[in-house]
C-alpha cells in the first residue's frame, strides 16, 4: 500500500483583532491508499479546520495556514498554484460536509450540481456528464428521475446522499468526510454509512472520517487520530486505541460513554472545558482537566511511540510505559 | 404561474380604487377653484358658478367621484384635461415614453455601476476599494438630486460646455438627467449588492462549490450571486417604479417634459383630472413593476417558484438535460 497523503507540521491559525486563535498545531497525520482514518474529537478540537486545510479551503482571512506540508500524492499542497488547486479539489480530493441542509445551492437542480463537478474535471458533453450524474444518483439511492428537482425539495437523509454524490462523483483517491452523519437520525446514520462504506470498498478510495462518535470510528475506520485543542494526542490502528488507549483524553473519552450492560445512575464526563484556543497552556494542553496530571507535564509533549506505530502525547503515559527520552 | 399573475393583477383592482379614492378626496379639500383659474381673475360670479355648474363642480362629494369612477370603470375614460382639452390619457401618454425611457436608462446605468461595485465589495470585504465605494454609496444617497443636477449643469454645460443642458431629442442630452437620477439608485442597489452578497458569500454551499474545485469567477457570479439578487430586485423594483412616476426635480432642471413635470403643472393649475388621472397612472405603472419584480422572483428562485404554484407538489420534468 502506498501512502497517499502524509501532513507533517500543518499550524492553521486565525488571525483576529481581539487575538490569534491557534485552531491546529503542528498536526502531523498520514494516510494509505484504501485506508480509512478516523479524526474524533470534541467540537473546537479544529478537526474540521484540519480538513479545510487539506482541501485549502480555510477562510482567508482570517484563517492562515503557518508552514507545514501537506503531501498528496508526494506533491506539497500548499504550495500549489491555485489552478493546480483547483484541479485537485473535487476531483482528487473531495469532502462531504457536515451540513447538508445547508451545503447544497438553493438555486440550482441536485442533477445540476452533480454535473458540475463531473463536467469540471472531466472532458465530457454537457448531456454526459448529466448522464453521469444520474448515475450517482441511483447509486446513492436516489431515483434518476430526481435528477431535475431542487434542494429543498428533497429530506434532509437525501440531501446527504447528493452531497455524497457530489463528492464521490469523480471517483476521488481522498474523501473527506466532516462529520456526515451528525445532522441526521439514527436510521439515515446508519444508511449513509453503510452506503459510504460500499462506497469506498467499490472504490478504493482513502478516507479521512471525522466525527465524535467513537461507535462510527469503530464501525468504519482502520486507524484513529485523536485530536484535542489543534494536536493529536493519540495515533494508532483502531485496535491499538481502542483496546489500550494511553492518553488521559482518550481514556476519559472511552469512560464517558454509557455501558448498557450496566445500571448506571450518572454517566462519567471529562470535567471542565476544552482551553480556549486563542489562549492555549504551555505544555500539555489536557493538563488542567487531568487527573493524572504532575511534574513533566507542564513541558511540551512530543508524539512518541509506545509500540508498534501507537502514538501518544503523554508524559504520564511514557512514564508508565517505560518509553522515555 | 399564470393563475398567480392573474390573482395579482386582479388584486390591482381594489389598490387602484383606493387610490383614486384617497387622491379624489385629497383634490377635494384642496384649496382653489378650478373654474377660476380657466377663467382668470378677473371673470364674474356668474360665469364661474355657471363653469362650475357646466364641471360638475357644485355635485355633493360621493356623486363627483362615483361619477369619476364610472366614466373610469365603464367607459375607460380619466376625463379632459381642463387646462388643455385633450383627454387625460392622451396627456398621459404623449409623456409617458419620455419618462419610460429616462427611468429605464437611469436604472439601467445604476444596476451596472451598483451590481458590479457591490459584488467587488463585498468580495474584497474592507479592501480600500471596499471603503471608497461605501464612502461614495454614503455621498450618492445622501446628495440632494436637484443639487446634484445643478452641479452638473454647472460643471458640464456652463464650464467645460461638454454637455448640453437641457433637451431630450439626442442621445446626449439623456447622459445628465439618467446620471442624476441614478446616482442614489446605484449607490443604494451597490450597499443592498453588497450586504446581501455578504451574506451569502458565508454560506456553506459557496464552499461546497469551491471545494468542487470551481473557478472564483463562477462561484461568484452563478453560486453566489443568484441567491444574493433577490433583495437587489427589490430595490431596483422600487426605484424604477419610483422613477416612473416621474422625477420631478430632474424633470424640471433639465426641461424634459415628463409625467412628474405634468402632475406638478396640472397640480399648480388645479386641473382634476389630469392630477387624478396621472397619479392612478403612476399608481398602476408601481404596481406592475412589483408584479414584474414578483415573476422575476420565480425566475431566480425555486423555492419561491414553487410557492406561486400554489403549493400543489409539481414535478419539475423540463427534460432536456434528463
Amino acid at each position: 500500500m502506498s501512502r497517499i497523503l502524509d501532513i507533517k507540521d500543518l499550524s492553521i491559525h486565525f488571525l483576529l483583532k481581539s487575538g490569534t486563535v491557534k485552531a491546529v498545531n503542528r498536526l502531523s497525520l498520514s494516510l494509505d491508499e484504501g485506508e480509512t482514518l478516523g479524526l474524533v474529537g470534541e467540537t473546537g478540537a479544529g478537526k474540521t479546520t484540519t480538513a479545510l486545510g487539506i482541501m485549502g479551503l480555510v477562510q482567508s482571512p482570517p484563517g492562515k495556514t503557518l508552514g507545514g506540508e501537506i503531501l498528496f500524492d508526494g506533491r506539497d499542497l500548499l504550495k500549489l498554484p491555485t489552478r493546480e488547486m483547483r484541479k485537485i479539489r473535487g476531483n482528487d480530493i473531495s469532502m462531504i460536509f457536515q451540513d447538508p441542509m445547508t451545503s447544497l445551492n438553493p438555486i440550482d437542480t441536485v442533477g445540476e450540481q452533480i454535473a458540475e463537478v463531473i463536467k469540471l474535471h472531466n472532458k465530457v458533453s454537457p448531456a454526459e456528464a448529466a448522464k453521469e450524474a444520474q448515475k450517482m444518483l441511483e447509486m446513492v439511492g436516489i431515483d434518476g428521475s430526481r435528477y431535475n428537482d431542487y434542494p429543498h425539495q428533497f429530506s434532509g437523509g437525501m440531501k446527504q446522499r447528493v452531497v455524497i454524490a457530489i463528492a464521490l462523483a469523480c471517483h476521488p483517491r481522498l474523501l473527506i468526510a466532516d462529520e456526515p452523519t451528525t445532522a441526521l437520525d439514527v436510521t439515515i446514520q446508519a444508511q449513509v454509512l453503510d452506503l459510504m462504506r460500499d462506497l469506498r470498498d467499490q472504490m478504493n478510495t482513502s478516507m479521512i472520517l471525522i466525527t465524535h462518535d467513537l461507535g462510527v470510528v469503530a464501525e468504519v475506520c482502520d486507524k484513529v487520530a485523536i485530536m484535542y485543542a489543534g494536536e493529536i494526542v493519540e495515533y494508532g490502528t483502531l485496535r491499538q486505541v481502542y483496546k489500550n488507549p494511553c492518553h488521559y483524553y482518550t481514556k476519559g473519552l472511552f469512560a464517558s460513554i454509557p455501558n448498557m450492560n450496566e445500571k448506571v445512575r450518572r454517566l462519567t464526563p471529562i470535567k471542565g472545558m476544552m482551553p480556549d484556543p486563542a489562549a492555549l497552556p504551555a505544555g500539555c494542553k489536557f493538563a488542567e482537566r487531568c487527573e493524572y496530571a504532575g511534574e513533566g507535564c507542564g513541558a511540551e509533549q512530543e508524539l512518541r511511540d509506545v509500540g508498534e506505530g501507537h502514538l501518544v502525547r503523554c508524559f504520564q503515559c511514557r512514564k508508565q510505559t517505560g518509553v522515555s527520552r | 404561474m399564470l393563475r398567480y399573475v392573474g390573482k395579482r393583477l386582479l388584486m390591482m383592482i381594489p389598490v387602484l380604487l383606493g387610490v383614486s379614492f384617497v387622491v379624489f378626496t385629497m383634490l377635494y379639500f384642496t384649496p382653489g377653484d378650478p373654474a377660476v383659474q380657466i377663467l382668470g381673475d378677473g371673470a364674474s360670479t356668474e360665469a364661474i358658478e355657471a363653469l362650475r355648474e357646466e364641471m360638475g363642480l357644485n355635485n355633493p362629494f360621493w356623486i363627483r367621484f362615483l361619477t369619476y369612477v364610472k366614466d373610469l370603470v365603464i367607459d375607460h375614460d380619466m376625463g379632459i384635461s381642463y387646462s388643455t382639452n385633450r383627454p387625460v390619457l392622451d396627456e398621459i401618454l404623449s409623456r409617458f415614453p419620455t419618462t419610460i425611457e429616462l427611468a429605464a436608462l437611469s436604472v439601467l446605468i445604476a444596476t451596472c455601476i451598483g451590481i458590479f461595485c457591490g459584488i467587488v465589495a463585498s468580495v474584497r470585504q474592507y479592501s480600500i476599494f471596499d471603503h471608497l465605494a461605501t464612502v461614495a454609496s454614503m455621498i450618492g444617497v445622501s446628495m440632494p438630486n436637484f443639487w446634484q443636477g445643478l452641479m452638473m449643469i454647472l460643471l458640464f454645460s456652463v464650464y467645460l460646455g461638454w454637455l448640453p443642458a437641457s433637451g431630450f431629442d439626442r442621445a446626449i442630452c439623456w447622459i445628465m438627467p439618467s446620471l442624476t437620477i441614478g446616482t442614489s439608485t446605484a449607490a443604494s442597489i451597490m450597499r443592498m449588492t453588497r450586504s446581501s452578497m455578504l451574506e451569502v458569500i458565508r454560506q456553506d454551499y459557496i464552499r461546497t462549490a469551491r471545494a468542487k474545485g470551481q473557478s472564483e469567477l463562477v462561484v461568484i457570479m452563478h453560486h453566489a450571486l443568484k441567491n444574493a439578487i433577490i433583495p437587489v430586485l427589490t430595490t431596483i423594483g422600487i426605484s424604477f417604479g419610483r422613477m416612473l412616476g416621474g422625477a420631478v426635480l430632474t424633470e424640471s432642471i433639465f426641461a424634459i417634459p415628463g409625467l412628474g413635470s405634468l402632475i406638478v403643472n396640472a397640480i399648480k393649475a388645479r386641473d382634476y383630472p389630469v392630477v387624478q388621472g396621472g397619479v392612478l397612472f403612476i399608481a398602476f405603472v408601481f404596481g406592475f413593476v412589483n408584479l414584474a419584480v414578483d415573476i422575476l422572483y420565480a425566475y431566480c428562485d425555486p423555492r419561491i417558484k414553487s410557492q406561486y404554484a400554489g403549493g400543489r407538489k409539481k414535478k419539475w420534468k423540463g427534460g432536456e438535460q434528463a
